[in-house]
């Protein structure tokens, strides 16, 4: 008997209004992920990648359509719902890392983990085991302006695992990186994935989507191939 | 009833509001009131009322010949005084005061010259002395110099306060366009004209907001003067916007707003525009 | 973890954070003042009156005490009809006038108050003895100055002056006892006190001021005794006089200087939306600023209510550290102004525009931070409620 997918999305549409013109960013959108399963979403920019991540991510809702993540229907989720459905079961990364320069590294890796109700002690030590985890346990103390931009992807990746997230998802995540660092990058969402993480990546980077095990490309809100 | 004795008043110019004179009934005298206590009473011209210099004494009957309404005394608006005017001879006889008064009040020719006249009755003056009348409103006047010292420190205060608030949020306004600033940076343009351009915007922000708090100002000072002459039933000017105030105004509200914008788009414009963007 | 992400922002910006905080000290400083002159006078007018713990005040028909020269005559006969009511516990008669002393060739002249030693309620003693015997005075430092005299000198005072002939009236030699303050004088005023029988005996030429009279009866009631039912005994018992209770001069006073209760109400309420817009402001500036980091926030996880938690705790710092800030500057004000307002002429040294009253204090700089907090919540709900994806958008575009 088959695992049911970690991600499905059925005939999913997103519109949205840009000044007097109607966009539609998502024309009917079909398709599933396996648990354990390691995508990178590529087309063409404007294509409707971003926007398919985010609602997948349940950072966005479709138009009409239905996203069922991990047996849930997320589509229609209120807010709150929503909110805590991230939290508990989404890693996101984003292109600019978006840490908050105000925090240590730590403390940003342990931030949804106070959201989530774990205490302090707990979350320091997972918080640092983390950021060991992605060879960084040196620079715990250090703020995001005291980074690389490596070490601050890297940072970032760790805060999306705080929570032990069934899946993670990442929207061109080497895109403000140079080579080498991406190198770094994919490294680790390799070793992510063998190590059970289920991962969707929206990339430009032919490096970091030929290291994926599938590929669907997108062209004009529509998934073409994959 | 309180009595008092003004004959010519040295301070106030009384107009009479109600100028219809009924004819004195043989050998009833008449008075005036002013209207504050017409209204208080339900007096009207004609009436016939006693008065008398104690409670419950036996007085005179008299008629109210006229009502007046008084000038603007500033020592005599909140005191809720009652006034009555009674001819000297009749005042004196009720009130036991015999051939006195307390003061003559004495109008000179437009040309007369006044200090030799003053010295002149002092010279031969027994027992009184002889002042302007514009000194003596000096000296009574101060209760209304007291009010008049604490309103300019209300004022001074809130200028500074004002101050204040104006470079608070004049700060946080440039400073919302910290990523603005530093785009035009970048391209090449230079601090002074960065900074030029925000303080002709903080300028015209500056001459708008006086003109439109003139306005208001002007609105409120109409306002207050209606209230407050109603309530103390008063011509008295409690508020005036003249047209010093209003130069002094604007200038200092001009001072002030160019002065807040150079102040905070300086700080920004030192700052390398990179470190605006946050990197 | 939401107060250290608050007070770490607000140390990110620290001048605009200090601004905020001094622009929100003044606001707090002007609201506390205002209280201030709004409670302040009747409250210290008030404390003024229960000094002595007389409850009632007789004045002339018409008059508020030592308003005019009026006089209310027959003292004993109105005495005994206080002593009638059997909640009458004290009754102390005051005869007021003004006395004239020629010193150095001119004519220095002084309120006096005529009283009963035993009973009074209008003086201090601050050195000396008190009036013990006839043909004595006690005075004010002022006046002791003005004299030029000590304890025990004698001088030639009067109630009355011709200034057309130079001559006095109703002279008396009076030996100088002890100095006083009198509890209800002003700072510029001289005055003196003799025993009552002495000042009518001294006015005894005079037309109208000669007689058993008295400007002013201050009376105390037993205690718990219903002081608004003596006040209309008396009234209907005394036609000529009014009674005034303290509420009732309370009012009088209310009334002649309400101008500065809403003058304070007024400038009151305008320091406290300023107050709140400056918090307003720089917590919609720091938002709009944070959009991006607020969309992550939302997009990690964290809900919208502590997004709004933590922008609204970053208000209630600076209203907080402001209005402490303000009540220490607000003192320092009110003494200025205060100085400015006790120079009115014939005002009790006593009186105190500005009155410090913890109560209403508190409540007014707890107002000043509770509209903090509401000035904080509708830009951080706002912020908080953002599309996410499309202010991420924005943000990466930006």
């Amino acid at each position: 008997m088959s695992e049911s997918p970690i991600i499905s999305l059925r005939d999913v549409r997103r519109d949205y209004a840009l000044g007097a013109e109607r966009v539609h960013a998502l024309q009917g959108v079909s398709l599933d992920v396996a648990r354990g399963d390691y995508v990178a979403i590529v087309g063409p920019s404007g294509c409707g990648k971003s926007t398919l991540l985010n609602l997948i991510g349940v950072i966005d809702q479709p138009t009409s359509g239905s996203v069922t993540i991990d047996g849930k229907r997320v589509d229609a989720m209120s807010d709150r719902e929503a909110t805590q459905f991230r939290l508990r079961n989404i890693g996101f990364v984003f292109q600019r890392f978006y840490l908050m320069p105000i925090l240590s590294a730590l403390e940003n890796v342990a931030l949804p983990m106070a959201e989530a109700g774990v205490p302090k002690d707990e979350r320091v030590k997972r918080a640092s085991g983390l950021l060991t985890y992605v060879w960084l346990g040196n620079r715990q103390r250090h703020r995001p302006s005291e980074m690389s931009g490596g070490e601050q992807q890297r940072v970032a990746i760790a805060r999306a695992l705080a929570n032990q997230p069934k899946l993670l998802l990442a929207d061109e995540p080497t895109g403000e990186l140079d080579a080498k660092t991406g190198t770094e990058i994919i490294a680790l969402f390799q070793r992510l994935n063998n190590d059970g993480t289920t991962i969707v990546v929206v990339t430009h980077d032919e490096d970091l989507a030929s290291a994926a095990k599938r590929k669907i490309h997108m062209r004009d809100g529509r998934v073409v191939d994959g | 009833m309180l009595l008092a004795l003004l004959l010519l008043p040295l301070l106030t110019q009384d107009s009479t509001v109600t100028a219809r004179r009924s004819t004195e009934a043989r050998g009833t005298r008449t008075i005036a009131i002013d209207e504050v206590l017409a209204d208080q009473a339900h007096l009207h011209v004609g009436d016939r009322v006693s008065i008398s210099p104690r409670p419950n004494a036996p007085g005179d009957t008299v008629i109210i010949a006229a009502i007046v309404r008084r000038g603007a005394d500033p020592s005599e608006v909140a005191r809720g005084d009652l006034r009555v005017r009674l001819h000297l001879d009749q005042l004196q006889t009720l009130s036991g005061y015999s051939d006195r008064v307390d003061r003559f009040a004495i109008q000179t020719s437009p040309v007369a010259d006044l200090p030799r006249l003053i010295e002149r009755i002092n010279d031969v003056a027994f027992g009184f002395r002889a002042y302007r009348s514009r000194d003596i409103a000096v000296e009574t006047s101060r209760t209304f110099q007291v009010v008049s010292r604490f309103h300019r420190a209300i004022g001074i205060i809130t200028i500074v306060a004002s101050s204040v608030f104006l470079l608070c949020i004049m700060v946080l306004k440039v400073e919302e366009r910290r990523r603005d600033i530093a785009a035009l940076r970048l391209m090449g343009i230079s601090r002074s004209t960065v900074v030029r351009a925000i303080v002709v915007e903080a300028a015209l922000i500056a001459v708008l907001g006086s003109l439109l708090g003139i306005v208001l100002g002007w609105m409120v000072s109409l306002f207050v003067n209606w209230h407050y002459q109603a309530v103390y039933r008063t011509p008295l000017a409690f508020s005036m916007v003249t047209p010093p105030i209003v130069v002094v105004a604007v200038l200092l509200s001009l001072a002030l707003g160019i002065g807040a914008g150079i102040a905070a788009s300086l700080r920004l414009v030192r700052q390398p525009p990179l470190a605006l963007f946050g990197r | 973890m939401r107060a250290v992400l608050a007070k770490a922002s607000l140390v990110r910006h620290r001048a605009r954070t200090m601004l905020a905080i001094l622009g929100v000290a003044i606001a707090a400083a002007m609201l506390l003042d205002m209280v201030m002159l709004a409670t302040g006078m009747r409250e210290s007018f008030r404390e003024l009156l229960l000094t002595r713990g007389f409850q009632l005040r007789l004045a002339p028909k018409g008059t508020l005490p030592f308003d005019t020269d009026a006089t209310i005559a027959d003292v004993a006969s109105v005495v005994a009809t206080l002593r009638r009511n059997p909640d009458v516990r004290e009754i102390s008669p005051v005869l007021g006038g003004s006395i004239h002393i020629p010193i150095r060739g001119r004519d220095l002249s002084a309120s006096i108050l005529g009283i009963d030693p035993r009973v009074q309620g209008d003086y201090e003693l601050l050195s000396g003895t008190d009036l013990t015997a006839p043909n004595t005075i006690v005075v004010n430092q002022r006046l002791l100055r003005e004299l030029g005299s000590k304890l025990g000198d004698t001088i030639q005072v009067s109630t009355g002056y011709d200034p057309q002939t130079r001559s006095y009236s109703g002279q008396r030699a009076l030996v100088v006892t002890g100095t006083v303050r009198f509890l209800y004088g002003a700072s510029d005023q001289s005055a003196a006190a003799v025993r009552r029988e002495t000042l009518q005996q001294m006015n005894a030429q005079s037309p109208t001021r000669a007689g058993d009279r008295a400007s002013l009866f201050m009376i105390r009631v037993r205690d718990n005794a219903n002081v608004e039912a003596i006040r209309r005994w008396i009234e209907a018992q005394l036609p000529n006089v009014s009674a005034l209770s303290i509420a009732t001069a309370i009012a009088q006073v209310d009334q002649r200087l309400s101008y500065f209760r809403q003058l304070a109400l007024i400038l009151g309420a305008v320091s406290l939306f300023v107050g709140f817009l400056l918090v307003t402001t720089l917590v919609t500036v720091s938002v709009n600023e944070r959009a991006g980091e607020i969309a992550v926030l939302r997009a990690i996880g964290v809900s919208r209510t502590h997004v709004i938690e933590q922008v609204v705790v970053e208000g209630v710092f600076i209203s907080l550290i402001g209005a402490i800030i303000g009540l220490l500057l607000g003192l320092i004000t009110a003494r200025y102004l205060n100085s400015i307002l006790s120079a009115f002429p014939g005002l009790p040294m006593a009186i105190d525009f500005f009155l410090f009253q913890p109560v209403a204090a508190w409540s007014a700089l707890g107002l000043l931070i509770a509209s903090g907090i509401g000035a904080g919540v509708y830009p951080a709900y706002r912020a908080a409620s953002l599309p996410i994806s499309e202010t991420l958008r924005r943000e990466a575009i930006a």
